[in-house]
């Protein structure tokens, strides 16, 4: 406990209203390890003790993937008949859009699923997809602030890091919240999507790169021999831990003994994680690495399962740039992405089953918002804050359910709908936080991630097992 | 693209807006929680009738010692004070060398350096600690310092955040050059603050006026009022997106003003009355109106646009020679290399030409050869002037765009063959570029787009390759995109960065290098201007030429030539050869020549990032109904808010402004008023914050009614008054506090005040203090010897690497100037930086979190900036106290901890260097290699990182 809040200055825990929670993980961040079998910290008993995130970029079209809309077919081409919409390209927007790709029922659920997610369907039982998701803006930037951090504000912390914060780490080897960025460059709104915001640094998301340098210098310098650095690592020991001694009381700077230590065995540890040589052909090609279209992909969500196996708390998948922002030719990009997208993220989910990880595993499978049920342009959709869908699978949350509804042509969620602090709010529960307790101070107040007194987000115990 | 998109959205969505405004607050407001159960407006008013921080400065007594001691300052005996209270001693003064390095970073960022230790180890007389204090105030380092730590505080960034593009800010580099100059003068902070707030009216200077170098830095300072986020460059959307982005730059400047000035959170009454401050909503747009005159939402100008000229008399005539002379020298350059190229270049054989003295349908067509479906939707009519259309008129040919998005272009009706037979044949198609626009009218066309290998529409014809389009641009890189437009379009990258002007001749020549690769070489005035790229075969699949049609790009061309190398002709290849080596010695001059002249250009003078009034009469303001601009409420006329002293609100317009914002500014500092009084408490507040890691009241943004107490309440008020009688100077502000036997005490614990108060709030000794990122990356400089010079200009670019790591180019100039010298792009913060908690700006940072990492450690251990500066340490040992060994290690420490090391410390890093000599044992350069890990393992002590 006190080397928790020596870790910090003692400006970053001034208000010590902050419960012994947050506290407590960061000593397992940064003090002793956190032992492989101990209890985990929480308000209450948890389901899941890991996310994996596969966040969609873009807004990925729900009528066209997961809402099957017969009235878009019916007035396909036609003046939308359902009054007004909000529209972001104002100049641009056309007549109704019907959906390019059949649906199908998957799983003895009967989850309508688009043809162009077959995988998707074979996971259909193992998964909750929530059709009434509804958010607060229809700007990119904005939009991703409010699913990663709750807000549409910049310079908050983001989901990953509440996690984090609420329960520390349960491997300090590894950093505990892993960001698997696309080797094809960062998202939109870049690093903010893993900023831990007013949250202390050690929160936030560590991206790992492809190649041979994941972490940020994690291999020693190619001119010192193993022996050097050892040599090294206990003269900075010996002589940290003698100016230590004229300040005993002061943790800080045995945090900071202990830190390279610490660095030292993340260079040891994140190679191992991330290398692949060891799974074995078949489980290669259930999530498609033998297959140039998925490969890339099925890498990371390859990696993340592993990571998880390894105490990882949270992995997020990203895509660079926005690529399911089909504002043209909205029906040849789905094609696209779902041929790269559908089988990896299908086959981390059977995977996490097979290995009895699932339990304990949230998956989620969500973009920042919907699209519209008109065209825009000739071939495209604009952007929905109205509507959209997601899955999420594993760590409690109800397999083969569907939640919620959209209006006739998929605009608006009108049945059980979910805002994104309810969903924030049921994802912090299956993990055994309480989303009104978890909190942290700032700026004088207790802030959390949903911040209920203003969003009323509230728990969805439907969405629960 | 609006960042809070739901203001702008539709009317059924109030719910929302109110809710994301209240939002806004709740999270930008003090403390919620600590403050009443449920304030309401009265209950705020009565307390902010006696809060401290919002009456007019009362200089308190200062107490009777306290504690017997002839040492204690008048500052120390308002802490003895409040120590006796609470069962506390003072601590005795800490030694010499841990006060010289203790100011040394407090004042400069910067370790002692041997010299400043030398000198002040042997000044034994009295007052030899204040002399040092002096020297440093006096370096003009102390404003590189104290300039960083205002440019936090006013939320000082190189780019325009918002919006994901976050654009380079070019010219706030004159802004932060200001702060520090200013800093180092020890401007009045009142006089400081209000050239900040309104230069350009305090200046009475007007645009296209001589300027004197006075008058330069008040315009400089304006752009204090645009450090806020301000995407309306990039804004897109509808036309109440765009507006709520402007109203973001308004609000953010308004909420910096709010927190580094007021230590108020004003922004939490933009959408109704603050909910635990006394300022209320008509406060808030009466606020609003002091600045809206510079920031009128509906003549809003884009950040690049707020520009002005302000030169020095005979600067810009200087500038104006020497950029006639050297674009006069390069154009005869360049005329004689084209003349040279007309006359040697053996001819090609033309395969088409038109000079555009025919109507088109003979030879053109608006779709492709082999192809029926004409492109686009309309396509483009033929020898007709209804847009789009294409029309020969005074022996030109005019591309007439209509502006509607679909993909058109016009084709040649010959097909030709784009891939050479032999390795070294060559195609080329060239064109005169005669106008950007049509009869000097309408918006210049930002693309000169034209294709070669066109074949079909869309993809309608299942072929592999052509259809490739290159983006001919006037102002950035010109782009090659291969089956374009369509699905399966692929960018190559970028051809050439060439502008495309009127007036000359531009083009591309395909030339065969091996059995399937093909070089793509731009011709400007038919010579290759050095851009490249490499095709395939497949690329270039038979096709007309043409031009493209796109996005209202209208523009005039001529002397459309296809023109291919002579085959199977002996005599053509050999003379070809000859022209070929005669042409590369030619460039090499042309190019060396071209370089120097380049060399001798400067951007033109006088180029200010400023604010000012968009207009002398003063547009309305309307107070916005819950913040929504699309719920416009009463009008507000501008207004001092109640609970500070109101004063009148005369304004006196100049020609150009409306004379608010100096009035505001002048209102602000108004000697003796509660406003001015609130001003120094924060200010104070703040310089206490930087001496001693946590400030008197602990939430410098905010000493309002929900902000933290002070701990020491007199002391606060005393050190704010003598800061007001001192003329608002920073440097006697400096003196009282670091002369204070308070912050001369050492560090050490002492078990029972460690007991009664283990946070040291009562300060009964100085905290141990990690050095912040800059005091790191600076101090392994400067301890390396590698510290630059640089004190002013243009930041030094802190680019994203390969690996995503960004850092700053050592190869570059000014690789190793100051960390405040680097580039501060908010998206973009340098990596090492960044990993020690300097912070990525989103509106301002009037404190810094500290957090203790593996990453940090890892950054020590393996980042090549501090492997980099360990061997640069090694050099410098070596060559000041080599070959000693012990020497060495002792000059090591002084360099780095600021003193000598202990018998231990020495025997530890004497063995060490033993054991790394052993490693690379045989390696000719072992010694420098065993140093250099020392080096570098010198930057990973603590007695580095922290200063005591």
């Amino acid at each position: 406990m006190n080397s928790a809040f020596s870790s910090l200055t003692r400006r970053a825990f001034l208000g010590r209203s902050v419960g012994s929670l947050g506290a407590l993980a960061l000593a397992d961040l940064l003090g002793q390890p956190a032992a492989a079998d101990s209890s985990l910290p929480g308000h209450h008993r948890p389901r899941a003790k890991a996310v994996i995130s596969l966040f969609q970029h873009g807004g990925p079209s729900q009528m066209d993937l997961f809402d099957c809309k017969p009235a878009l077919t019916k007035w396909n081409g036609k003046p939308y008949p359902g009054g007004s919409l909000e529209v972001h390209f104002d100049k641009q927007a056309g007549n109704v859009l019907g959906a390019p790709y059949a649906f199908r029922p998957h799983g003895q659920c009967g989850m309508e699923l688009s043809e162009l997610l077959p995988h998707t369907g074979s996971i259909a039982d193992d998964i909750t997809l929530v059709r009434s998701m509804s958010t607060g803006s229809v700007d990119h930037e904005s939009a991703l602030r409010i699913i990663h951090t709750g807000k549409f504000l910049a310079g908050l912390p983001s989901l990953g890091s509440w996690v984090l914060y609420g329960l520390g780490a349960e491997n300090r080897n590894l950093p505990a919240y892993v960001v698997l960025a696309d080797p094809g460059g960062l998202p939109v709104d870049g690093e903010r999507n893993w900023s831990s915001g007013f949250l202390p640094a050690v929160y936030q998301g560590t991206p790992f790169r492809s190649g041979a340098a994941p972490v940020l210098n994690l291999q020693t310098p190619a001119h010192l021999p193993p022996a050097g650095r050892t040599n090294q690592l206990a003269l900075l020991d010996e002589l940290n831990r003698r100016h230590a001694a004229r300040f005993p009381e002061n943790t800080e700077l045995s945090a900071r003994i202990a830190n390279f230590e610490t660095a030292a065995r993340m260079q040891s540890a994140v190679p191992e994680a991330l290398d692949l040589s060891s799974e074995s052909a078949a489980t290669k090609k259930l999530y498609g690495l033998d297959n140039p279209v998925t490969e890339e992909y099925a890498r990371r969500c390859l990696l993340a399962r592993r990571l998880v196996e390894r105490g990882v708390r949270f992995v997020q998948l990203f895509l660079n740039g926005q690529p399911w922002d089909t504002h043209d030719k909205n029906a040849e990009r789905l094609k696209g992405l779902c041929a790269r997208t559908d089988q990896p993220s299908a086959a981390l989910v059977r995977d996490l089953k097979a290995r009895g990880l699932l339990d304990s595993t949230v998956v989620l499978w969500t973009g920042e918002f919907g699209r519209l049920p008109v065209s825009q342009g000739k071939d495209g959709r604009d952007h929905n804050r109205h509507a959209f869908s997601l899955w999420v699978a594993g760590g409690g949350f109800r397999a083969g359910h569907v939640h919620g509804a959209t209006d006739e042509f998929g605009y608006k969620s009108v049945e059980q709908v979910v805002n994104v602090p309810d969903f924030h709010a049921t994802l912090l529960h299956t993990m055994g936080l309480d989303h009104r307790r978890l909190t942290f101070p700032h700026e004088g107040r207790s802030a959390s991630l949903t911040d209920a007194e203003v969003t009323d987000a509230r728990l969805v115990p439907a969405l629960l097992a | 693209m609006s960042v809070n998109a739901s203001h702008a959205a539709k009317s059924t969505l109030v719910g929302d807006c109110l809710r994301a405004a209240l939002l806004v607050c709740l999270f930008a407001s003090g403390r919620m929680d600590a403050a009443e159960a449920k304030p309401t407006p009265k209950s705020i008013a009565a307390r902010a009738e006696t809060h401290w921080a919002f009456q007019p400065l009362v200089r308190p007594v200062v107490p009777d010692a306290a504690v017997k001691d002839a040492g204690l300052t008048a500052l120390d005996r308002f802490v003895a004070r409040q120590l006796v209270k609470a069962g506390l001693t003072p601590g005795p003064e800490a030694d010499r060398l841990t006060r010289l390095r203790r100011v040394a970073f407090v004042l400069t960022g910067l370790p002692p350096s041997p010299e400043e230790i030398a000198v002040f180890t042997a000044d034994a007389q009295p007052g030899a600690y204040e002399r040092m204090t002096e020297r440093y105030l006096a370096s003009p380092r102390y404003g590189e310092r104290w300039g960083k730590h205002w440019l936090d505080a006013a939320g000082y960034a190189d780019s325009n955040g918002y919006f994901n593009a976050d654009t380079d800010r070019p010219l706030a580099y004159r802004y932060r050059d200001y702060v520090i100059r200013s800093l180092n003068r020890d401007k009045p902070f009142d006089q400081f603050v209000r050239e900040q707030l309104a230069g350009d009216e305090l200046s009475g200077w007007q645009p296209g006026q001589p300027a004197t170098p006075e008058i330069i830095e008040l315009l400089e300072a304006t752009h204090f009022l645009r450090n806020g986020q301000d995407g309306s460059g990039e804004s897109d959307g509808n036309p109440d997106e765009v507006r709520t982005d402007r109203y973001y730059a308004l609000e953010s400047t308004m909420q910096i003003i709010g927190s580094s000035l007021l230590g108020l959170t004003v922004q939490c009454a933009k959408c109704h009355d603050h909910k635990f401050e006394p300022v209320t909503q008509r406060d808030y747009y009466a606020f609003q109106a002091f600045l809206y005159p510079a920031f009128n939402i509906e003549k809003w100008m884009a950040p690049k646009d707020r520009v002005t000229h302000a030169h020095l008399p005979g600067e810009l005539e200087a500038w104006t020679a020497t950029e006639k002379r050297v674009e006069t020298e390069l154009a005869a350059l360049k005329a004689e290399c084209n003349q040279w190229l007309a006359k040697n270049r053996p001819a090609g054989r033309v395969l088409f030409a038109d000079r555009f003295d025919q109507p088109l349908a003979a030879r053109w067509s608006n779709t492709a050869p082999g192809d029926n479906a004409p492109a686009g939707k309309p396509p483009v009519t033929l020898d007709s002037a209804q847009a789009p259309a294409a029309l020969v008129q005074d022996g030109a040919l005019r591309i007439i765009e209509s502006g509607s998005p679909n993909n058109r272009w016009l084709s040649t009706r010959e097909s030709f063959n784009w891939q050479p037979a032999k390795t070294g044949d060559w195609i080329q198609v060239t064109f005169d570029l005669v106008a950007l626009q049509l009869d000097g009218k309408g918006k210049p066309a930002e693309r000169v787009g034209y294709y070669l290998a066109l074949h079909d529409y869309n993809g309608s014809t299942p072929v592999a390759g052509g259809n490739m389009l290159i983006d001919g641009n006037p102002g950035g890189p010109t782009t090659l995109d291969v089956r374009y437009p369509g699905p399966n379009a692929k960018r190559r990258g970028n051809l050439t960065t060439t502008p495309y002007q009127a007036g000359h001749n531009y083009g591309v020549r395909v030339t065969r290098t091996d059995a399937d690769k093909f070089l793509l070489e731009h011709l400007v005035d038919g010579a290759a201007d050095g851009g490249t790229l490499t095709l395939s075969g497949t690329d270039l699949t038979p096709g007309g030429f043409g031009f493209e049609y796109c996005c209202g790009r209208s523009f005039v061309v001529d002397n459309v030539s296809v023109e291919a190398s002579q085959p199977e002709d002996a005599a053509w290849a050999e003379r070809n050869a000859a022209f070929q080596k005669a042409l590369k010695d030619r460039r090499e001059a042309y190019d060396k020549r071209t370089k120097e002249l380049g060399a001798q250009r400067t951007p033109k003078p006088g180029r200010i990032a400023w604010v000012s009034d968009l207009s002398p009469e003063p547009p309305e303001v309307r107070l916005l109904v819950r913040g929504e601009h699309k719920n416009r409420g009463e009008l507000v006329a501008p207004a001092f808010p109640a609970f500070l002293k109101p004063g009148t609100t005369n304004f006196t317009p100049t020609a150009t402004t409306s004379g608010r914002r100096v009035a505001w500014a002048n209102w602000l500092t108004t000697p003796g008023s509660p406003q001015a009084a609130l001003l120094a408490r924060v200010t104070v507040n703040r310089v206490w914050q930087q001496c001693f890691g946590t400030g008197l009241a602990q939430t410098p943004d905010n000493l309002g009614l929900s902000g933290a107490r002070p701990t020491h309440p007199e002391l606060l008020e005393w050190l704010a008054s003598e800061f007001v009688t001192s003329g608002w100077s920073l440097k006697a502000l400096h003196r009282l506090v670091l002369q204070s036997a308070t912050f001369r005490q050492s560090s050490a614990p002492r078990a029972g005040a460690l007991a009664r108060d283990p946070g040291n709030q009562w300060l009964w000794r100085y905290p141990l203090r990690r050095l912040d990122a800059e005091a790191i990356r600076d101090g392994m400089l400067a301890a390396s010897g590698k510290l630059g010079t640089k004190t002013d200009g243009p930041y030094v670019p802190t680019p994203r690497a390969a690996v995503g790591e960004v850092i700053v180019d050592e190869a570059k100039p000014d690789a190793f100037a100051r960390s405040v010298f680097l580039q501060q792009r908010r998206t973009q913060v340098n990596t090492f930086l960044g990993t020690f908690d300097a912070p990525a700006i989103v509106f301002n940072c009037t404190r810094r979190v500290e957090t203790t990492m593996p990453l940090q450690s890892l950054s020590l251990l393996n980042s090549d900036f501090a492997v980099k500066r360990g061997a640069d340490l090694a050099q410098r040992l070596l060559r000041e106290a080599g070959p000693d060994a012990t020497a060495i290690v002792r000059r090591g420490f002084l360099l780095t901890a600021g003193r000598g090391p202990d018998a231990v410390e020495s025997a530890a890093a004497l063995r060490f260097f033993a054991q790394q000599c052993e490693i690379y044992a045989g390696k000719p350069d072992a010694t420098q290699r065993a140093w250099a890990d020392f080096g570098q393992s010198l930057f990973g002590l603590n007695a580095f990182l922290y200063v005591e």
